[in-house]
């Protein structure tokens, strides 16, 4: 478990806890524009528990882009990426990105001034795209401008769409740890303990960390309640910069360099088929004694890569926080 | 391990018990629906203790959101008080027309009386075009006394923006003569203090500890217009505002100017006993100096040594001066009784015809509209007065009626 960082079993926890307070806010929720903030506002202040449920939504959807990270880096890390788990590791990179889209829409379904400026500039930079732009553009927001069809749409890509696909390539992808042997462990022989772990014992560790996990969950809910913002209100053309999600705070540094479809676009795309690509940059297979290792000699130059694009992430993520809000003009 | 086990579980209940805790001593929301919106809103949760502004605004009837603005739903104070128009103050100009306008309520038709919202922001107390336009002529920016510019862009007048201006004293006027129209935020001190917009005059001013009275008000007492109308002198000298430095006792010396002479009524009664809606807030058209608005003269109330004051006759329920009296209840007014009427047919509503001896012209009563206080007074028809018709002006009146102080 210090090997692993007990990190993908976490993601499959705090996933859980993500659908199930998911399925309960469902309940509450109005997905037009000027119900959205309204019920958001009531589910936290009137409804019993309420803002327990929407707090701990919140938090486990966090924490789950948090762990699937650290996750990615474990297994950049190990060199768990390598065949046989090539097409895992595609599969747990898309699973990452199909998350952050899951949190951007959940957090564009507040649609409260909080959220304004990130939905009009992150739907704005996919029009940038040379050729594609308009069209895209519009079948993202279901129109020519944000209105109550780009609400509805983000609404059913949340609750159906991605949801969906997260579910089923969270299953393959946990289907294929299985099919690929497991997690990747060093060879028998360079094994302190060569027995296998019992299923009793996995059990209680597994039962250890939820319970934990739990009450940090709680605890952050209890302390630190989820973002929420006055109404957009009626006619309201111009949004007011704000941060955006701390997830795309780097994006929102990227953008303030230059040229839109350049920070905007290109560079996080890059960034992330770097990152897809990861499996090709190293040699087919780590020698035997570099299995299940960490920073496997072999793998040093992915290790470097992704180690650079991580601070890079961190560092633009820290200097946006830090610089805050811009004034307009 | 299975003391880990235990340990995790020890903590997991007491952050479930802590919420249980948190959800327990949150407050019961009290919920109320105006009828006006249909929308609920929970601001008495904390506001309960917030008394009903006036009787024209039933909180059940307006709520507190239709003025204020702010997140009819939310049980934070932050969130709640996040969207308020004009903070404390929805009746800030900038924010006035959201807040007190709609045709039901004071943008509406001047045929229904319901410009108010019109009026003020044309009024010279909202765009001070008076002072900025004399003041722009002293210096040489303009030809004329004419009003061209006001505190914000209207119709009729540019905004006044010191930046475009060629001589430095305006923008020395700007920074230290703009402190006493409806937009600015009043001088340091109790004695200067008062809302901005409607509630400069209509509620009371803010203490200088931050304590406020949640009130909307037409009886205001020449004490509020003191605020800004007894405070001291801008000086075209220095363009410098002077204090006033005398620090009267009582109220023939605390009234208004202390350089000029004053009859009895002057400084016994409250401005707004005399000084009408339209003069204080404007009739809507862009006036150049505040001599070309204030018409009302000794002899509206008492008329001429040949004519008695105007007056008019109630004979309708929906009368103005019925709606007026019903703002402000000093006086029992009902249909079929007379008051006086100023020469632009304003209803002096809270002065009325009474019998005089018999034979002889009739006398009037005035109910002050700040402390409801009954004053009885005789037209100068009848009376010794040897004043010529062509000498209307106060300063003749002044002769033999002022106050020596």
């Amino acid at each position: 478990m210090s090997y692993t960082l007990a990190a993908g079993g976490l993601a499959v926890f705090l996933a859980l806890v993500v659908g199930f307070t998911g399925i309960l806010v469902t309940f509450f929720y109005i997905p037009t524009p000027d119900q959205a903030a309204k019920s958001v506002q009531e589910l936290t202040f009137l409804v019993p528990f309420g803002w327990l449920v929407r707090n701990l939504h919140y938090w486990s959807a966090q924490l789950l882009i948090l762990v699937a990270a650290l996750h990615l880096l474990r297994v950049v890390f190990t060199g768990a990426y390598l065949p046989p788990r090539r097409l895992n590791y595609l599969l747990g990179v898309s699973l990452l990105v199909i998350c952050l889209l899951l949190d951007f829409s959940g957090y564009v379904l507040r649609w409260d001034e909080g959220v304004h400026w990130a939905l009009v500039a992150g739907t704005n930079l996919v029009r940038t795209i040379p050729g594609i732009g308009e069209g895209l553009y519009s079948t993202l927001v279901g129109g020519s401008q944000i209105g109550a069809t780009t609400l509805i749409r983000f609404y059913a890509w949340h609750l159906f769409g991605l949801t969906l696909l997260v579910i089923i390539i969270g299953v393959w992808h946990i289907f294929r740890v299985r099919r690929d042997g497991g997690i990747a462990v060093p060879p028998p022989e360079r094994r302190d303990n060569t027995a296998r772990i019992p299923r009793k014992e996995l059990r209680r560790k597994e039962g250890l960390a939820m319970l934990w996990t739990g009450a940090v969950l709680v605890g952050l809910a209890i302390l630190v309640p989820a973002p929420l913002a006055p109404a957009i209100s009626e006619g309201a053309v111009s949004a007011k910069e704000t941060l955006a999600p701390w997830f795309f705070l780097w994006v929102q540094q990227l953008l303030r360099m230059g040229d839109p479809f350049v920070f905007g676009v290109i560079v996080p795309f890059g960034t992330l088929l770097v990152l897809a690509l990861v499996p090709y940059f190293t040699p087919q297979r780590l020698k035997h004694n570099e299995l299940g290792r960490w920073f496997p000699r072999g793998g040093r130059n992915v290790q470097i890569l992704v180690a650079c694009l991580s601070g890079a992430i961190i560092v633009l993520t820290l200097l946006a926080s830090l610089q805050g809000i811009q004034p307009a003009g | 391990m299975k003391g880990h086990y235990f340990l995790a579980s020890v903590v997991l209940l007491l952050v479930v018990g802590l919420a249980a805790w948190q959800q327990d001593r949150t407050p019961q929301p009290i919920a109320i629906t105006p009828t006006l919106t249909g929308q609920v809103e929970y601001c008495l949760t904390c506001h309960a203790d917030i008394p009903e502004i006036s009787q024209s605004h039933p909180v059940a009837t307006f709520g507190c959101v239709l003025c204020h603005g702010g997140e009819s739903l939310a049980l934070t104070a932050d969130l709640a008080h996040s969207s308020m128009r004009g903070g404390a103050n929805p009746s800030d100009l900038s924010v006035v027309e959201a807040s007190c306008g709609g045709e039901m309520c004071h943008s509406g038709t001047p045929q229904v009386e319901r410009d108010h919202i019109q009026r003020v922001t044309s009024s010279l107390q909202a765009t001070y075009a008076g002072a900025i336009a004399q003041v722009r002529y002293a210096f040489g920016a303009q030809k004329d006394l004419t009003a061209r510019m006001g505190i914000f862009a209207i119709d009729g007048l540019a905004a006044f923006d010191p930046s475009l201006e060629n001589s430095p004293a305006l923008m020395i006027f700007a920074s230290n003569c703009l402190s006493c129209h409806l937009s600015a935020e009043p001088m340091d001190g109790q004695e200067y203090s008062r809302w901005t917009g409607c509630s400069a005059c209509h509620s009371p001013a803010p203490h200088t500890d931050e304590t406020q009275v949640h009130k909307l008000t037409t009886s205001i007492a020449y004490m509020q217009c003191n605020t800004c109308h007894n405070r001291g002198n801008y000086s075209l000298a220095d363009l410098q505002f002077h204090q006033r430095e005398d620090a009267p006792t009582d109220r023939l010396h605390d009234y208004y100017q202390p350089i000029a002479d004053f009859t009895r009524c002057e400084w016994t009664l409250d401005c707004e006993d005399c000084h009408t809606r339209q003069e204080v807030m404007g009739d809507g058209h862009i006036y150049s100096s505040k001599k070309d608005i204030q018409y009302i003269r000794c002899n509206t109330c008492h008329g001429t040594l040949d004519a008695l004051p105007l007056t008019h006759t109630i004979t309708d329920e929906n009368d103005l001066a019925l709606r007026l009296a019903f703002l402000n209840p000093v006086i029992d007014l009902k249909v079929g009784d007379s008051i006086l009427m100023t020469d632009e047919g304003e209803p002096l509503w809270n002065i009325r015809v009474i019998a005089g001896e018999s034979g002889s012209a009739p006398a009037y009563e005035l109910y002050s509209k700040a402390s409801g206080q009954r004053y009885t007074f005789n037209p100068v028809l009848g009376s010794t007065c040897q004043q010529q018709a062509d000498q209307q002006e106060a300063r003749y009146c002044h002769e033999c009626h002022a106050t020596e102080r």
